[in-house]
């Protein structure tokens, strides 16, 4: 317990999402597997319109985005290091089906071109990053743009993009925290994983909401349009 | 994609290495998910035998830096492949 409280939770500040190999019994990966296909499959079928030229350059301009994004870990002395997600700022520009397609090109593209995160956990870690990130952070930030809406546009809009940052790492850190937790491959339970990885990506959030939030107000004010999450709202 | 994102995309690569790599080395940065399967003893499933030469955004016959830099290039061309070819798919329908 030791080692994995001081080598997951303190020694490291980055993401802890991109699950290895190793990770994941067979059962979990099956799950996992099956959930993410099961996910993109519902997608296919009822949004009909994402198969447009214009919309898969919007979803490829975003993946490249997180991409290279991501490549910037920010070391903090003390071997903590921290970078960009990216599920919520996908979520609120694209909407959740188109952020969640985004999400998973990048995570695949890691995976299969960098080995970044594991090919038996890629189902996993599409479902923590992609599915529940994306939709966690669009729910979030379509709440709080109602709930704020007395407030100022551009610091309601900031305000929801944060809160959605902040919440999505921290939901996504939880089930990260579960699968791992669970699956019998892993020495330690969810009693322990869960914690960790919740109060560790529930610190790291804020850093997710801050940068989610100027990009987010960044498009706005250059084109309110292309924030697809501000739809009807 | 427009043409000045793409440029800016391409500069952002080009420093990505001061933070991937160099102060990366400098804090004895790894990824955190490795190092606790490293001390576990975790043991990557035998039905997955998976290599790729550019393993941990590394690049065959360059160095750390140089190999990070050509490694987010090739990320970020990958994904543009991907919309030429998804778009043209898209088009020919």
């Amino acid at each position: 317990m030791l080692i994995f409280r001081v080598h997951i939770s303190m020694r490291n500040g980055a993401p802890l999402l991109h699950i290895p190999d190793g990770f994941l019994d067979v059962y979990w990966i099956t799950i996992t597997y099956l959930a993410t296909i099961g996910y993109f499959t519902i997608i296919g079928k009822r949004s009909r319109s994402i198969f447009r030229p214009e919309k898969i350059s919007t979803i490829t301009t975003i993946a490249a985005i997180v991409f290279v994004a991501q490549m910037f870990n920010w070391p903090i002395p003390g071997g903590t290091s921290l970078h960009f997600l990216g599920s919520a700022l996908a979520g609120i520009i694209l909407g959740p089906a188109l952020g969640s397609i985004a999400l998973a090109l990048v995570l695949v593209v890691q995976a299969l071109v960098f080995h970044d995160g594991g090919i038996t956990t890629l189902g996993a870690n599409i479902l923590n990053m992609a599915i529940i990130g994306v939709l966690t952070g669009y729910a979030t930030f379509r709440f709080f743009m109602r709930l704020l809406k007395n407030t100022d546009r551009k610091k309601r809009i900031f305000i929801s993009s944060f809160m959605a940052g902040w919440i999505s790492l921290f939901i996504a850190g939880i089930a990260c925290g579960v699968e791992i937790g669970l699956s019998p491959r892993f020495p330690y339970g969810v009693l322990i994983t869960i914690p960790v990885m919740g109060i560790w990506h529930l610190v790291l959030g804020v850093v997710e909401g801050i940068i989610t939030g100027l990009i987010v107000l960044y498009v706005y004010e250059r084109n309110p349009h292309l924030v697809m999450g501000l739809e009807g709202i | 994609m427009e043409k000045k994102l793409l440029i800016l995309l391409i500069f952002m690569v080009f420093l990505s290495p001061i933070f991937g790599v160099i102060l990366a080395e400098k804090v004895g940065y790894h990824e955190p998910l490795d190092i606790a399967a490293s001390l576990l003893g975790l043991e990557e499933h035998d039905i997955v035998n998976y290599h790729t030469p550019f393993e941990d955004y590394t690049f065959p016959g360059l160095g750390p830096v140089a190999g990070y830099i050509a490694s987010g290039l090739l990320g970020v061309a990958i994904i543009l492949a991907i919309d030429i070819i998804a778009s043209k798919l898209v088009k020919s329908r």
